[in-house]
Order: C-alpha cells, then sequence, then structure tokens
C-alpha cells in the first residue's frame, strides 16, 4: 500500500524555485539558523539537510515538525528546494476527534452504569433531600441590603426545574462531543496554515528578506 | 546575573526578572490605545458584578456563565492576537491546539472524575458520616460579601495547596509539568497534569450554603480576575488592581526560569494572600519555564508525576535492598 495515500496527514511536502543562480550550499547555508534552536539537530551532506526536534520549545519557528529532511534538486526550469516535513502535532491532532468521541461514549456508558439505588434506600435518601431542601428554600431570602440595592429576590426552583435538576447528575457527553468538533476544524486549519506558513518562512529565508 | 534582594531573597539570579512596579513597561500608542488597556481590567469586572447582582433569575444560571466565560476567553484570545505583550508569546496553531487538548479534558474526563471523588462528593460523604448540616447563615449574608468569601475562601485553600506543590516533592512532581509552558497564553492554565488539576480543585466552599447569585459572582471574580494570570496582553493595571488581585506580571514571576522567582506569587485571584504571608514578588519576567525552556510534550506530561515518583522510590529504597556484587 502506497503509505502516501495516507501520510498526507501529517506529513507535509512542497518545493520552491530557488532564485536565479542561487547554489544549493547558498541555498541551504540561508536556511541553516532556522535549524539552530533548542532541542533541534541538523546535518547536512551534500545537497540535503535533514534534521530532528525533541521538546522544542513554543518559539521555535518550526516547532510544529518534528522531523524533515530539505533537498536542492533539478527543477524542469532550475534548482529547487523539495522539502518532507513531519508533524506529530498535526496527526495528534486529526487523531484527538476520535478520543474525545471515545470519551463520550465512556461518559454515556458511565450514566448507564449508575445503579439506581435500592428502593428503600433511595425513599429514605429522596425524603431527608426533600426535608433538606424545603429547610434550605424557606431560609433562601435576600439580606435588607441587597433587597435595598434592588437585586432580585431568589425564586424556589419549580417542580420542573427539581426534575431537570436530578437529571442533570447523569454526566452529560456534549462537552465531548464539542471538543471532538473542535479539533476537527483545527486540524483543518493547522494542516492548510502550516503548509502555508512553512513555505512562506523557507521562501523569505531563501531571498532574505 | 547579580539579581534583586527582595526581603531575605535575590530573585532574578538565574534569569532575568524585572522586579518592581516602577520598572514595568506600560502600555504604547495613542490615547485612545492606553485608555483602553488602562480601563479594561476594572470595567469588564464591574460590569460582570452588575450582571450578575442585577440579571433576573431566568437568564441568571450557569448556563449563562458558562456562555459568558467561552465568549470573554474568545474576546481574550482577541486581543492576545491584536496587541501581544511579547513577540516571543505569540500563540501558534500548535500551542493552541495543545492548550486546548487541556482545556477539553478538564472539560470532560475531569469532570466525570470530579463528579464521584471531587470536593463535593467528598463533602457530601463527610456531612452525611458526621450528620453535618450545611452552614445556612451564610446564606443570610449579603450577596457580594458572599460573593467574596466564597472566592477568598478557595483561594485561601489554593494558595496552601499551590505552595504545598513547591515545596513538597510528592506534590510537587504532579504541579511540575505546568511549569514547563515557555509562554503565557489564555487557555495555559489548563496546561498540566490531570492530578494536578484534581488536587487544586478541591475546596471546601460545600459546606457552606449560599444563594446561587452568590456562587455566579463569585465565579466572575474567577473569570475577570483570575485568567489574567495566563494571558499574552500587557494592560496598565491600576494600583489597587495590582495590589489587590494577581496579575499577568505577578504570575510570570511565578513562571520565571529563575528558582527563587518561581517560589512566589501563589495565589490565584487575590495575590493579597501571598501578600498576608510574605511571598508576593512584584515584577514581571518574559523568559519563562524550566531546564533553560525545555516544552515538555503532551504525553510526558501525563506520566510524568508517575515516572518521576518511580524514580524518587527506587533511588530511596532500592539501594537498601540492593545486594553486592561477589
Amino acid at each position: 500500500m502506497n503509505t502516501r495515500l495516507i501520510n498526507w496527514i501529517w506529513h507535509v511536502r512542497g518545493s520552491l524555485a530557488l532564485a536565479p543562480g542561487q547554489t544549493s550550499e547558498d541555498a541551504l547555508d540561508r536556511l541553516d539558523p532556522l535549524f539552530r534552536q533548542t532541542g533541534t539537530r541538523h546535518e547536512r551532506a551534500g545537497d540535503t539537510l535533514s534534521f530532528r526536534k525533541k521538546d522544542q520549545p513554543a518559539q521555535d519557528k518550526m516547532s510544529v515538525f518534528d522531523e524533515g529532511t530539505l533537498r536542492v534538486g533539478r527543477g524542469p526550469t532550475g534548482p529547487v528546494l523539495e522539502y518532507h516535513l513531519i508533524s506529530r502535532a498535526l496527526l495528534f491532532c486529526f487523531l484527538a476527534p476520535v478520543l474525545f468521541l471515545c470519551i463520550s461514549q465512556v461518559t454515556v456508558a458511565v450514566g448507564k452504569l449508575q445503579k439506581p439505588e435500592t428502593e428503600a434506600a433511595d425513599k429514605a435518601k429522596k425524603e431527608a433531600d426533600a426535608k433538606k431542601k424545603a429547610a434550605r428554600e424557606a431560609k433562601m431570602r435576600l439580606n435588607p441590603i441587597d433587597q435595598f440595592l434592588g437585586a432580585p429576590a431568589p425564586e424556589k426552583p419549580s417542580k420542573k426545574d427539581k426534575d431537570k435538576e436530578d437529571g442533570d447528575k447523569k454526566p452529560s457527553p456534549t462537552a465531548a462531543y464539542v471538543f471532538a468538533g473542535i479539533f476537527a476544524a483545527l486540524y483543518l486549519i493547522g494542516r492548510v496554515l502550516e503548509d502555508k506558513m512553512v513555505k512562506t518562512l523557507f521562501r523569505k529565508r531563501l531571498l532574505g528578506t | 546575573m547579580a539579581g534583586v534582594r527582595v526581603g531575605n531573597r535575590i530573585i532574578g539570579a538565574q534569569a532575568p526578572v524585572t522586579v518592581g512596579w516602577e520598572n514595568i513597561p506600560k502600555v504604547e500608542g495613542g490615547p485612545l490605545k492606553r485608555l483602553f488597556f488602562t480601563c479594561f481590567q476594572p470595567a469588564m469586572l464591574f460590569a460582570l458584578i452588575a450582571f450578575w447582582f442585577y440579571a433576573p433569575n431566568s437568564i441568571a444560571k450557569a448556563s449563562t456563565a458558562i456562555g459568558i466565560g467561552v465568549g470573554f476567553k474568545l474576546l481574550l484570545l482577541g486581543l492576545e492576537w491584536l496587541a501581544p505583550r511579547h513577540e516571543s508569546w505569540r500563540l501558534t496553531w500548535k500551542e493552541l491546539a495543545t492548550d486546548l487538548f487541556y482545556v477539553g479534558l478538564g472539560f470532560t474526563v475531569l469532570r466525570l472524575v470530579d463528579s464521584y471523588i471531587g470536593d463535593g462528593a467528598m463533602i457530601e460523604a463527610v456531612q452525611h458520616v458526621l450528620s453535618w448540616d450545611k452552614f445556612a447563615w451564610f446564606m443570610g449574608l449579603p450577596l457580594l460579601l458572599q460573593a467574596f468569601l466564597i472566592s477568598f475562601v478557595f483561594d485561601f485553600g489554593q494558595y496552601w495547596m499551590h505552595r504545598g506543590m513547591h515545596n513538597w516533592y510528592p506534590l510537587w512532581v504532579t504541579h511540575a509539568p505546568h511549569h514547563y509552558i515557555t509562554q503565557l497564553n489564555v487557555n495555559k492554565g489548563a496546561v498540566g497534569n490531570p492530578v494536578e488539576l484534581f488536587l487544586i480543585g478541591l475546596g471546601v466552599g460545600g459546606f457552606f450554603d449560599f444563594l446561587p447569585r452568590a456562587a455566579l459572582l463569585a465565579g466572575t471574580f474567577g473569570l475577570a480576575v483570575g485568567t489574567y494570570q495566563h494571558i499574552n496582553v500587557r494592560f496598565n493595571s491600576p494600583k489597587w488592581w495590582r495590589f489587590l488581585f494577581n496579575t499577568t506580571e505577578h504570575h510570570s514571576v511565578h513562571h520565571s526560569q529563575d528558582f527563587e522567582a518561581s517560589r512566589s506569587n501563589y495565589s490565584n485571584t487575590w495575590i493579597i494572600i501571598d501578600r498576608m504571608f510574605g511571598t508576593c514578588v512584584d515584577g514581571e519576567a518574559e523568559l519563562l519555564g524550566m531546564e533553560g525552556g525545555r516544552r515538555m510534550s503532551i504525553r510526558e506530561t501525563m506520566v510524568y508525576p508517575f515516572s518521576e515518583s518511580w524514580k524518587a522510590i527506587k533511588e530511596r529504597f532500592g539501594r537498601r535492598v540492593a545486594m553486592p556484587a561477589e
């Protein structure tokens, strides 16, 4: 199976034409400072530069990539810089929605597993809770200072609210669904944005601007 | 580096830290920009307090608070993008994705675990065993006093838990991953090992009975003050604000690469607690993190407390049982 069919998810490939007359040595010299960063090791062999990063700081302009190769080759119109960069962050972000969907299913399963208490214990607990709630509601009064300042008086919860409150005790998977969606969107943004940004970064370095 | 003496300590001997409000830069730009960044923090705080104080009961609900919280953080992310405090702290896609991962864990897994073994569950168990009713007299206090006490008592507990984390190794291993962040951004407060986030979330507020509106008002202090601990925006915070509340400046000192500086400013919202116990350092730092700015990966963050504890146990007890070589 051709791995390129799936590894585009976290592999970024691209090429850039060198300026007329620019040699491979000059091009790699200009890119070299990008790899002189904390947590980065790089090697040059002829027309090729390879690098590997570990625990790279957020301030590293290429922090999203963990390893890669840059090579100056021959294009149809002259020398070109070809690069192949690998990002675990992109792969992780691609997989994050699956993780959050799994969490949502675990949350649903935990909610179902909450065993209903025995009838007698349940009844006794409900009665005790009702007593406590009634006592609490009787004391729910605004302080005279707040009344003077015009704060709305607290409302006793209606039957509908109470039912809702009881229902809310079950863990909800909504947050996990929301984060699955956020990471799906974040992946699409990152895959396009980081591809463009690294190209711009290389272009600026090659042109010396 | 010579450092600066603050009380009995030398701050900034290992990494640059600016000490003293008079040495901290102000917001630069036109009068409107300066006015905006001077008034923003107090205006938002008072507006939110007024909102929760007067909002009708149909609106004053937890769901509204979540909506406001998300909206406020989006606004602050916008400010970070428009007016970053330091270019070196600028939010990148990778940082945003990483931060949101931890935020996501907090809203899902941590919340689920918390519902079973969190402070609420523990307090309920204690009350049940000791047949202990909640302190209902608390509800009779004025709303703003209730809100202040909820916020202050919770922060007081957090202060000691946080200080304990910096002084006792078993707690430190849970908190250390949070100190590997190399910049401050809006969601960086969520970055850390879930065990630490669980511990730091423990409070005694559940022992008290308070009006729902007071809890919402107390949450406003966390949102409209505590959020600024981790943010890449410079504000001209008023003097009274800096005296009472934690700021980005204070928290950047706490995250500094300088060891002594990192042992200061432990509170979450009320920096006055640090002033009370002599741990406050007024200043700021740009160079943050541990081990010279090494960024800790998510995988290492998740296992760090366990792997470091295992190493420490092996080191302590391993030698005793080691057999001499023949």
